[in-house]
């Protein structure tokens, strides 16, 4: 084999060796989304753990369930009722959109806080997240397996 | 919840599509690795074509060591192909770049210009060198000096000579008439006058008879018959047909139709031997409808017929029938049945196939594969291609018996008169001449298949005649002629 | 998950530069095969037996330069407006543009000729335009485009205004081979049905996803076999049969072939009944029997499948050339510039797998294919990870237009199944189909994008869904 030869046949196998440097730089990570994927849905989606609660109402220390649409508020017909002199009758709704919990304040008198920072508008919130509404204080936890 | 189970059909489908995407890559692996080599040394691949714009093609060379094909330069450089007899012209054929290419040019057009070899490991490491195309020169089994007596002996008539090894399949002569100028087609100087001089011709000098004509054969096809008996049992050498007298005289009538003897043929009960020596149309009639059509088609099939044969160059499939028929074996009846077993039904043969009908009875039964190129030498030396057996139609003693029928046909005293001038002085020679009736005015063609020494055949020929009359008339003489002249020039002694 | 208590961005919005470390370094690989691609091409042009080869152009480094100059700023452009996008996507797809140049570069340029104020462009000129364009369409949807809406809530108008184009498409359309896929405005003309497909996943994404619970949970029996239910499954077959019917009509086999994979699989998506999906492909092989024996072209495609070799001088050549072409290839192929891929017809448009068969050997295939593959599974994986179905239906379909039309194309090149005229996304010399495939690309990295606007609240289910379920 002549040096030109084997020159040309060097660069073309170096072209093909970048090809699949490509494809492995992508493999591990494809690799872990498919042993992902394959994992078993959860049915619930989230819970609410209540970590302080003054007036009583929902009672201190509780977990109460959490639908795709959840509304807080002092009125009765909210899916929980937070019983709180600074909270307003509509206070806040979280939902669940898809894959994520937000959470959005419908223009409460107080307002509602996220981590202490106030929610303007709608706010995706994660799980280990603190809400505040007035001197009630949730955590967003996990769904049981 | 249901909209988690999304997420489940998308991996169930992104796992088809994996899938699906693998049965790519196999198929990419078919097409690439498994009929790469294959593919590659077909001569319509256009890289075939592409090589022969650059290289100088091998040289293709005879059994003896005559040239018969070699390269010339022309002044702009590059080179064409010059040719050192006519008479070659049906083997070999041409390579030109107007015309492309023909014969064994093209059939062996890959090995020629050097993109294929025989070794697949050099072939894939081929790319990897400087000069990557190793002609090949190609040394044919054929004979230069008995080619040009085959020609000459047809003269001006059209036809075809076949004349191979029995043993080894090895083919010595493949001549067809009219022949044409191959050398005046690759010289780009000549090649319009050349090209226009065969294009145009009315006797289709590019007609290679030998392996693409397809002819009626009359009684040559007897020979079949005989081994479909035979072979399958249904008649021996010793069966007689206690109507058989009678109908020479009379005719044998099958189905209301009557099959007449032609003239010549005393009214006498025959075996075998006989009715070959006399050329019994009744006699094999008879026995071929005692064979029935299953058997004389599956015995004609395993002979070659109904297929392109396994050869070096591209040949036309041999019938016994079309096959439209409902009767066994694909007659329409037995007066079709009856008409193939003496040669004159819906069969029609090529030369070739008939030589290996004969081969195949010099050679104990076994049929041998038809080659012409027995050797490849290139860069990496010589690679030699052995005799191949296809299979084994008969029995010894079977073509013992038609062997002996055969040889009476040629030196017995009544078949002497019909295959005159067949039969080498001091050799024993077997035959069977045949005259193929094509109805309306005009001769027939003539027939004649053989081969000699018949204790010990080292030669098998078939010459037809077209138009040539009886087959005692050119073919027999004509055969007889070129097996002498094998014997005094070619064989070993 | 971290929370922010920033409100959301709207359009364009928060602008905060944010480093892209994954997608430069895959986009170096790139640039580094792209580089070894073009010097391989110089090289073989000094070689004798490419210089014996009719059909070679030597690579312009001008085209090159340019193509690697758009990737970097697409990259620039997500890294400076601070996008969260898919970072895998835009160097996968760029690899496959660069080698759609390489080849491009290497086939002889005179196969296309377009005119445009005086200058005469050749195929390499013309494709790199395309490619450009492409990508930047891409990375502008990927930057702007910060809300679905504008898809989901007009799903009937999508589908209305692709049945026009179509209809427009083959009432106006210039006819080509008879075939009227091609509608022209003065210097510009285009391939509508390209549009037509991403408009149809608009259509069913938005569909399905908000049907969703019915179809899967009801079905319409008939005998022993459960169909989707008849009333919501109306609309969607209705849509997808006339798209389908009017592409027959045009004799556009492949779009038709490709529209109703799409349509199965993204059923099979949304309602994860496996028995839909067997229940469709019976419904194809029947239709393709029907039409084999009715429609004469159909007929002549699937005979040249069957046996290229019964009429290797007309019907079956390009076939069999592509099939030489992949056999000359053999492991590592005859280099960049080393084939003969001019003897195939139309190898620029149906066959440039072939001709990269010939060129890069089976090793290149395979790496083309992985290729392929990974376009798919991030555009799959996009779809996984989407805020709600809306958005993982409509990641699904667009990865799988381009997945599944890769497939059917390349599997008519090696003549797994009968050939049909789409073609081989980015990578086929072709604007329409390169256009619309930088649209593609571009909706799904803005559907990857982590900071985009949240889903719409799910709506508790109406009176009328109350009174049609039979039992929760």
């Amino acid at each position: 084999m002549d040096g030109f030869t084997a020159t040309i046949w060097i660069v073309r196998l170096v072209f093909l060796a970048l090809l699949y440097l490509f494809l492995f730089g992508i493999a591990r990570a494809l690799l872990r989304d498919l042993s992902a994927a394959s994992r078993e849905p959860t049915t619930e989606l989230g819970r609410l753990v209540v970590l302080a609660s003054p007036a009583g109402e929902p009672a201190p220390g509780s977990t109460l369930a959490l639908d795709a649409i959840t509304t807080l508020g002092r009125d009765v017909n909210n899916a929980i009722v937070v019983d709180d002199q600074f909270a307003s009758a509509q206070h806040a709704v979280l939902t669940f959109r898809g894959r994520t919990w937000y959470v959005e304040d419908l223009n409460s008198t107080n307002g509602t806080f996220v981590n202490g920072q106030p929610v303007d508008g709608v706010v995706p919130i994660g799980y280990g997240d603190e809400i505040q509404l007035g001197q009630v204080r949730f955590r967003l936890e996990r769904p049981r397996r | 919840m249901a909209q988690r189970s999304v997420a489940r059909s998308i991996a169930h489908v992104g796992l088809a599509l994996t899938l699906a995407f693998g049965v790519l890559a196999a198929g990419a692996g078919y097409w690439q690795v498994v009929r790469s080599e294959e593919l590659s040394r077909a001569p319509e691949n256009p890289a075939v074509a592409v090589a022969a714009a650059s290289v100088v093609r091998g040289e293709i060379i005879d059994r003896h060591g005559n040239v018969l094909a070699t390269n010339a330069k022309y002044a702009k450089g590059g080179s064409y192909r010059v040719y050192n007899d006519r008479a070659i012209a049906p083997v070999v054929g041409y390579a030109s770049r107007q015309h492309g290419s023909a014969g064994l040019e093209l059939s062996f057009g890959a090995e020629l210009t050097g993109l294929s070899d025989s070794d697949p490991i050099r072939n894939a490491l081929r790319k990897f060198q400087a000069d990557p195309y190793d002609p090949q020169t190609l040394t044919l089994s054929l004979s230069l000096t008995l080619q040009r007596a085959a020609i000459r002996g047809l003269g001006e008539d059209s036809g075809a000579v076949v004349m191979l090894d029995p043993r080894s399949g090895e083919v010595l002569v493949l001549a067809s008439t009219p022949y044409y100028d191959s050398s005046a087609i690759a010289n780009p100087d000549t090649e319009k006058d050349g090209w226009a001089a065969v294009a145009d011709n009315p006797a289709q000098p590019l007609l290679t008879r030998p392996t693409q004509g397809r002819y009626t054969p009359g009684s040559i096809f007897k020979v079949v018959t005989a081994i479909a008996g035979l072979g399958s049992g249904s008649i021996e050498p010793t069966t007689t047909f206690p109507n058989q007298a009678a109908a020479e005289k009379n005719g044998l009538v099958v189905s209301g139709f009557r099959i007449k003897e032609h003239p010549g043929v005393a009214a006498k009960t025959l075996k075998l031997v006989g009715a070959m020596e006399v050329s019994s149309n009744i006699w094999f009639a008879l026995a071929g409808l005692k064979t029935g059509g299953d058997n004389l088609t599956e015995y004609a099939e395993q002979l070659g017929f109904g297929a392109s044969l396994p050869f070096d160059l591209p040949t036309a499939p041999s019938q016994v029938t079309d096959g439209k028929g409902s009767a066994p074996g694909g007659f329409k009846d037995d007066v079709e049945l009856a008409s193939a077993a003496f040669g004159q039904g819906k069969t029609f043969v090529t030369p070739l196939q008939m030589a290996l009908v004969a081969a195949t009875v010099a050679n104990n039964g076994e049929l041998m594969r038809p080659r012409l190129v027995t050797e490849l030498t290139g860069k990496a030396g010589t690679r030699k291609i052995a005799p191949e057996s296809i299979r084994r139609v008969i029995s010894q003693a079977d073509a013992d018996a038609i062997t002996a029928a055969m040889l009476q046909a040629v030196e017995g005293p009544l078949g002497r008169q019909f295959t005159t001038g067949a039969k080498v002085p001091g050799i024993p020679t077997a035959g069977k001449s045949g005259t193929a009736e094509l109805g309306g005015s005009g001769e027939p063609h003539s027939w004649f298949i053989g081969f000699a020494p018949a204790n010990d055949p080292q030669i098998a020929i078939a010459v037809l005649v077209e138009r040539g009359g009886r087959g005692g008339a050119r073919a027999a003489p004509l055969a007889g002629s070129l097996m002498k002249a094998y014997f005094d020039t070619v064989a070993p002694k | 998950m971290t929370a922010s208590a920033q409100p959301l961005p709207r359009i364009l919005g928060q602008i905060k530069p944010r480093p892209r470390w994954r997608e430069a370094r895959l986009l170096a690989i790139v640039a580094a095969a792209i580089l070894a691609g073009s010097v391989s091409l110089e090289l073989a042009r000094h070689s004798d037996e490419t210089a014996a080869t009719a059909g070679f152009s030597p690579a312009e480094p001008f085209h090159l330069a340019v193509y690697l100059g758009v990737l970097v700023a697409a990259h620039l452009a997500q890294v400076l407006t601070g996008r969260r996008t898919d970072q895998v996507l835009l160097p996968a797809v760029g690899l496959l543009g660069g080698i759609s140049l390489l080849l491009m570069e290497r086939l002889p340029q005179d196969l296309v000729v377009q005119r445009f104020f005086g200058a005469e462009l050749g195929l390499a000129d013309v494709q790199l335009v395309w490619l450009v364009l492409s990508i930047s369409i891409a990375t502008t949807l990927a930057i702007v485009v910060r809300s679905d809406r504008w898809l989901r809530l007009y799903k009937y108008t999508w589908a209305a205004a692709g049945v026009a184009l179509l209809l427009l498409t083959f009432v106006l359309g210039t006819e080509i081979n008879g075939q009227r896929l091609t509608l022209s405005f003065g210097p510009i003309s285009g391939q509508p049905s390209e549009l037509l497909k991403v408009i149809l996943v608009v259509f069913l994404a938005g569909y399905l996803s908000e049907n969703r619970s019915l179809l899967v949970e009801e079905s319409t029996q008939i005998g022993p076999i459960a169909i989707p239910p008849l009333p919501y499954l109306a609309p969607m077959v209705a849509m997808w049969a006339i798209a389908l019917g009017i592409v027959v009509v045009q004799r556009d086999l492949g779009a038709a072939l490709l529209f109703f994979a799409v349509f199965l699989l993204l059923l099979y998506t949304a309602t994860a009944r496996p028995g839909y999906v067997v229940l469709g492909v019976l419904l194809f092989l029947a239709g393709a029997f029907v039409m084999y024996q009715l429609v004469s072209h159909v007929q002549t495609r699937v005979d040249i499948w069957i046996d290229p070799w019964k009429d290797p001088a007309v019907t079956g050549y390009q076939v069999i050339q592509a099939l030489y072409a992949f056999a000359r290839g053999g492991l590592v192929g005859s280099g960049l510039g080393g084939g003969i891929p001019t003897t195939i017809p139309a190898v620029e448009t149906d066959f440039p797998f072939a001709a990269l068969g010939e060129e890069l050997g089976l090793v290149g295939i395979m790496a083309i294919l992985g290729l392929y593959l990974v376009v798919i599974e991030r555009g799959l994986r996009i779809g996984a990870a989407a805020g709600d179905d809306f958005r993982s239906l409509l990641a699904t379909g667009l990865a799988l237009v381009v997945g599944v039309q890769a497939f059917i194309i390349a599997a008519g090149n090696l003549k797994l199944i009968p050939l049909t005229g789409i073609t081989l996304p980015f990578i086929s010399y072709g604007g329409s189909s390169m256009l619309v495939n930088g649209i593609v690309v571009g909706l799904l990295l803005a559907l990857s994008d982590k900071g985009v606007e949240p889903p719409p609240a799910p709506k508790p289910p109406g009176r009328l869904a109350r009174l049609t379920r039979r039992g929760a």
